[in-house]
C-alpha cells in the first residue's frame, strides 16, 4: 500500500488487488474439521502456544463462514461424501489445505480397502503439508505458504 | 495356577460340567470352549450363578481361523470370542464358540444377556459376516453404507474391490473399481550376529 498521501491529503492509495489479498490473507478462517490425530496438531496450532489467532485465523463451526478447509487426518470412504458436501457448502473463494500423509496420498493406509488414497481425489487441494502428523509449526508454515499463494493471485485480471 | 484361578476352574466345572468342550490355561488366563447349541445357556449360567457372577461382558469379537498356524486346521473357520469380567469375584474368563457352518456362520446373540453386546456383534457381523440371530438391529457399523464383502475375512483383498473419487460430471462422490496393484510386504529381519549377546551389549 502506498502511504504517500497519508501525511498531506489524509488518504491512502493502493491497488484493489492488494487490498483484496490483504483482506483474504489476513482473515483466513478455517473450517473446524478434524478427521484423525492430525486434528490434535491442528488444535495445538490453534491454541495459545502457536496461536493461529494472530494470523487472523479463527476456526469457524460452519462451512458457510469458512474460507479454508484443513483436511486434518485420514479421509475414509465413509467420510468422503460428507467432506465433499462440506466443501461444496463453503463460499467462494475457498482453499483447501491437506494436512498429513493420510490426507496427502493415503499414507499408511494407502493400500487399505476403506481409505481414500489422497483427499485430492475428492476436493481440489492448494497446499500439501507432509508429516505424520505434521507438527503445529509445519502446519503454520503450510498456512503461510497458502497466504503467499493467495497473494500471488490477482482478482482483477489485466 | 493361582488359588483364585483354581477356584474359578473348580466353579466352572461344577456349574457347566459337560457343557465345556475344551478348556485351556495360558498366561494365567482361562479359556473355555462351548458348542453353539449350549452357548446361550452357558452364558446365562456364567452371568447368573453366584459362584461365577460374570456381570460384565468386556469384549466380543469374531475370528477367522482359515490358514491358522502351520498344521491342518480341522475346526470350523469362524469363531466368536467373549471376554467376561466378574467384578464381584475379580476374575476374568474367555469363552470361545465356533460357528458350525463355514459358508454361513451363525451364533446366537448375547444382547438379551448383556446389552453392550449390541455394537460388538454388529462389528463382528460387519467385519466377518457372522450372523447373530436374536439381535434387533444387525447392520454394518464401521464400513461404508452399501459396502460389499467382509473385510476382516482372510480371503478379502487388503485393497478391497472399489475405491472412491469425486466425479465432476455427476457432481458427487462415486465408487470405481480399484486401480492399484495389490502389494505383498515381506518382513525382513535385520539383526546383527551378536544381537542379544550380553558380551556385546
Amino acid at each position: 500500500m502506498g502511504i504517500e498521501g497519508v501525511m498531506q491529503e489524509g488518504f491512502v492509495t493502493t491497488s484493489a488487488d492488494k487490498l483484496i489479498n490483504y483482506a483474504r490473507t489476513g482473515s483466513l478462517w478455517p473450517m473446524t474439521f478434524g478427521l484423525a490425530c492430525c486434528a490434535i496438531e491442528m488444535m495445538h496450532a490453534g491454541m495459545s502456544r502457536y496461536d493461529l489467532d494472530r494470523f487472523g485465523m479463527i476456526f469457524r463451526p460452519s462451512p458457510r463462514q469458512s474460507d479454508l478447509m484443513v483436511i486434518a487426518g485420514t479421509l475414509t470412504n465413509k467420510m468422503a461424501p460428507a467432506l465433499r458436501k462440506v466443501y461444496d457448502q463453503m463460499a467462494e473463494p475457498r482453499w483447501v489445505l491437506s494436512m498429513g500423509s493420510c490426507a496427502n496420498g493415503g499414507g499408511y493406509y494407502h493400500y487399505s480397502y476403506s481409505v481414500v488414497r489422497g483427499c485430492d481425489r475428492i476436493v481440489p487441494v492448494d497446499v500439501y503439508v507432509p508429516g505424520c502428523p505434521p507438527t503445529a509449526e509445519a502446519l503454520i508454515y503450510g498456512l503461510i505458504q497458502l497466504q503467499n499463494k493467495i497473494r500471488r493471485t490477482s482478482t482483477i485480471a489485466r | 495356577m493361582s488359588a483364585k484361578l483354581d477356584t474359578l476352574a473348580h466353579n466352572l466345572n461344577e456349574c457347566l460340567g459337560e457343557r465345556i468342550v475344551r478348556h485351556s490355561l495360558a498366561l494365567d488366563e482361562l479359556t473355555i470352549e462351548v458348542r453353539v447349541a449350549d452357548y446361550l445357556s452357558v452364558m446365562r449360567t456364567l452371568r447368573d450363578d453366584p459362584s461365577l457372577a460374570f456381570g460384565q461382558l468386556v469384549d466380543l469379537c469374531g475370528i477367522d481361523y482359515s490358514a491358522y498356524g502351520s498344521d491342518v486346521w480341522t475346526d470350523p473357520r469362524f469363531a466368536v470370542i467373549c471376554h467376561l469380567l466378574s467384578l464381584d469375584n475379580n476374575w476374568r474368563l474367555r469363552v470361545r464358540v465356533f460357528a458350525e457352518d463355514d459358508s454361513f456362520p451363525v451364533v446366537p446373540s448375547l444382547t438379551s444377556l448383556w446389552t453392550c453386546a449390541d455394537w460388538f456383534e454388529r462389528e463382528a457381523f460387519d467385519l466377518f459376516g457372522i450372523v447373530f440371530p436374536g439381535h434387533d438391529d444387525l447392520r454394518r457399523i464401521l464400513t461404508d453404507y452399501g459396502f460389499v464383502g467382509y473385510p476382516f475375512r482372510k480371503d478379502f483383498p487388503v485393497s478391497g474391490h472399489v475405491e472412491m473419487r469425486y466425479d465432476p460430471t455427476q457432481q458427487r462422490v462415486i465408487y470405481q473399481p480399484v486401480s492399484i496393484e495389490p502389494r505383498e510386504v515381506t518382513p525382513r529381519i535385520v539383526r546383527e550376529e551378536t544381537y542379544g549377546n550380553p558380551r556385546h551389549g
